[in-house]
């Protein structure tokens, strides 16, 4: 009997509620799968439960907003602060829109979809868990449940080669980068000899710096940097997006530029602004966060400039908007820097809201376009390209009229959710002072300008365009139509009134894990 | 003479290279999921190596979870791979070029 390893085992701190809200949303999961295999092609039943699954996963997370919930448990495994809240809430609203865009996909292309369900289901747990995960073990399995599980969908056509291609470089490339990402995460360990966030920031900080090996440490994250560079598609990690974009079914390529993007941002946050912070004193520390923060800059600065510009020259609308969701990882990333960066806790914490809240508006936004596309795009996504949408302006003026406005937000125009997104993110990078930051600003909005080019095209293209075919106007469907009605209100109540949201996100209280470690 | 530390870490950063250059320069798509498997098993390599170091079996238990993750993706990648094969006749990823700028 080996006394020494009972004395070594922790004992398991197994805390069921905090992660309520993630087992809700994968048991309706399986409940939609086993449903479908009794069942089989009841699509509005499916659907039904998998949006009946994620309400209640929000009305729980909602209830936890404030509740007396630990900051960690799982022996530290699951982080509850505001930075896992207010992202699950960006996933749970991409995930029950995607439902909801998908319907009219979904009886389209006669999809099983039972298993687009149950996947989509999956994918948004992994999403979940990403945010919440405070070790890196959890944040892996997140990323590769939601991984896996966004591989089948983007090939979900199966008879079709575009659809095909899509699905396989995306695996392709997106293992790739996982394994990147993955050592990484060895590397770390192999520098702090820990897995868990809250310890590797301990060893960091701890004065006389007991770090084994600086040299793995700097090799880890950069490692990092590449893994979740690919997920959020930052250049020059981009060249996977506008392919796997164009060829996926276009609700989920509405999902993947909206979901895995946020999820990917918010491990990404935990991982280098709370995980590798910098401390005063500490030479390695500071040497690993200049490092850091001055390659995300010079990234996003390239992410802004390539995603702009390539998005001027495409025809097709799918691929715009691929290059666009490049572009706005890019001024999601200075408000990541602006984190990176913040002097205080609180300037940190408000800088990590920015970010989570870029990405709601942005998620509104997106799924609010993604929709009319799907509507638009009839079977196989023939239509969509920018000549199909030619003078339909007054002819469905609803289906027009709502896609300006979508373009107009996704520009940055004030009074819409857009440009409180981007004043915040770069009001929360300027806050820093530096001088680099502030170059990326610049770069950021002259980078919104140019964007005005390709999105103003399109509202071109539907109003003032001679239309040559004939023009037959699809039916708004009561899914399609509920969301815009959500996705039109959203994106004027983001852009008017959402000082009490931005407050939640940034209440004090993100911070929780650190300080209670302390 | 017992290897130490860093011969096991070169050899599990020379395997990686050969994965990565393996996946920049392959064209077959087995091939170049093959590579990605390689690098995969690089890192075990290298999380079994620091797990001896530290006396700790967090790495060890990483290394379960990364086959187990690794499993599900050979699952689900040689499905795409076979669906792509039917409708083109070729696992040449330079088939797969439908989609250009």
């Amino acid at each position: 009997m080996n006394m020494f390893l009972f004395a070594e085992l922790t004992v398991p701190d197994p805390n069921v509620s905090v992660i309520l809200p993630e087992m809700i949303v994968a048991v309706a999961g399986v409940i939609v799968m086993l449903y479908d295999s009794f069942f089989p092609k009841q699509r509005a039943v499916s659907g039904a439960i998998a949006i009946i699954g994620l309400a209640l996963s929000a009305v729980v997370l909602a209830t936890m907003w404030g509740g007396n919930v630990p900051a960690t448990s799982w022996n530290g495994m699951i982080a509850h602060d505001n930075l896992r809240l207010s992202f699950s809430f960006v996933f749970l609203f991409v995930s029950a829109m995607t439902v909801l865009i998908s319907t009219v996909w979904v009886e389209r292309e006669n999809v099983p979809a039972g298993e687009y369900h149950a996947l989509l289901l999956f994918a948004t747990f992994g999403m979940m868990m990403m945010s919440a995960g405070n070790d890196l073990v959890i944040i892996f399995l997140g990323l590769e449940t939601l991984s896996i599980a966004t591989y089948v969908m983007a090939g979900l056509r199966r008879a079709d080669l575009k659809s095909n291609e899509s699905a396989m470089k995306y695996f392709i490339l997106g293992s790739f980068a996982s394994a990147f990402l993955l050592y990484g995460m060895a590397l770390i360990y192999g520098a702090t000899g820990s897995t868990n966030l809250t310890e590797i920031a301990g060893k960091i900080a701890a004065p006389n710096f007991p770090v084994n090996f600086p040299a793995l440490l700097l090799a880890g994250g950069a490692m990092m940097v590449i893994g979740f560079g690919f997920k959020i598609a930052m250049a020059p990690f981009h060249i996977w997006t506008p392919d796997v974009y164009e060829g996926a079914p276009t609700p989920v390529t509405a999902f993947m530029a909206a979901g895995p993007k946020a999820a990917a941002f918010a491990s990404f946050l935990r991982v280098f602004v709370l995980g590798l912070p910098l401390v005063a004193g500490v030479q390695a520390s500071g040497y690993l966060h200049e490092s850091w923060t001055t390659a995300l800059a010079v990234m996003a600065m390239v992410t802004i400039i390539v995603g702009n510009v390539a998005a001027i020259m495409q025809d097709n609308v799918k691929r715009m908007l691929a290059y666009s969701s490049i572009a706005h990882a890019g001024y999601a990333l200075v408000g990541f820097i602006g984190a990176g960066m913040a002097k205080t806790d609180q300037a940190r914490d408000e800088a990590i809201a920015s970010v989570a809240f870029y990405m709601l508006t942005y998620a509104v936004t997106n799924m609010g376009a993604f929709a009319i596309v799907t509507l638009l795009s009839q079977k196989n996504d023939r239509r969509t390209q920018f000549e199909d949408y030619n003078g339909i302006g007054f002819k469905s003026p609803l289906l027009a009229f709502s896609l300006s406005l979508f373009m107009l937000s996704l520009f940055g125009l004030p009074l819409t959710a857009g440009f409180m997104g981007k004043i915040l993110v770069f009001s929360s990078a300027l806050g820093s002072g530096n001088l680099l930051v502030t170059a990326l600003v610049v770069v950021a909005v002259i980078g919104s300008a140019i964007s005005a080019y390709y999105y103003l095209r399109m509202i071109v293209v539907m109003f003032f365009r001679e239309r040559t075919t004939e023009w037959i106007a699809p039916k708004i469907t009561t899914a399609i139509g509920a969301v815009l009605v959500i996705a039109v209100i959203g994106v004027f109540y983001l852009g008017l009134f959402s000082d009490g949201l931005i407050q939640r996100f940034s209440r004090p209280g993100a911070a929780v894990i650190t300080k209670a470690e302390k | 003479m017992e290897p130490n530390l860093a011969s096991y870490l070169a050899l599990s950063g020379i395997l990686f290279t050969i994965g990565c250059v393996g996946v920049i320069f392959k064209r077959n798509a087995i091939g170049m999921f093959m590579c990605i498997e390689l690098m995969l098993n690089a890192v075990n390599l290298t999380f079994v190596a620091f797990s001896r170091y530290y006396a700790d079996t967090t790495g060890q238990l990483f290394v379960f979870m990364v086959m187990a993750v690794a499993a599900c993706e050979a699952a689900v990648g040689l499905g795409i791979i076979i669906s792509f094969f039917r409708n083109s006749q070729s696992v040449d990823v330079d088939d797969a070029s439908l989609m250009k700028n």
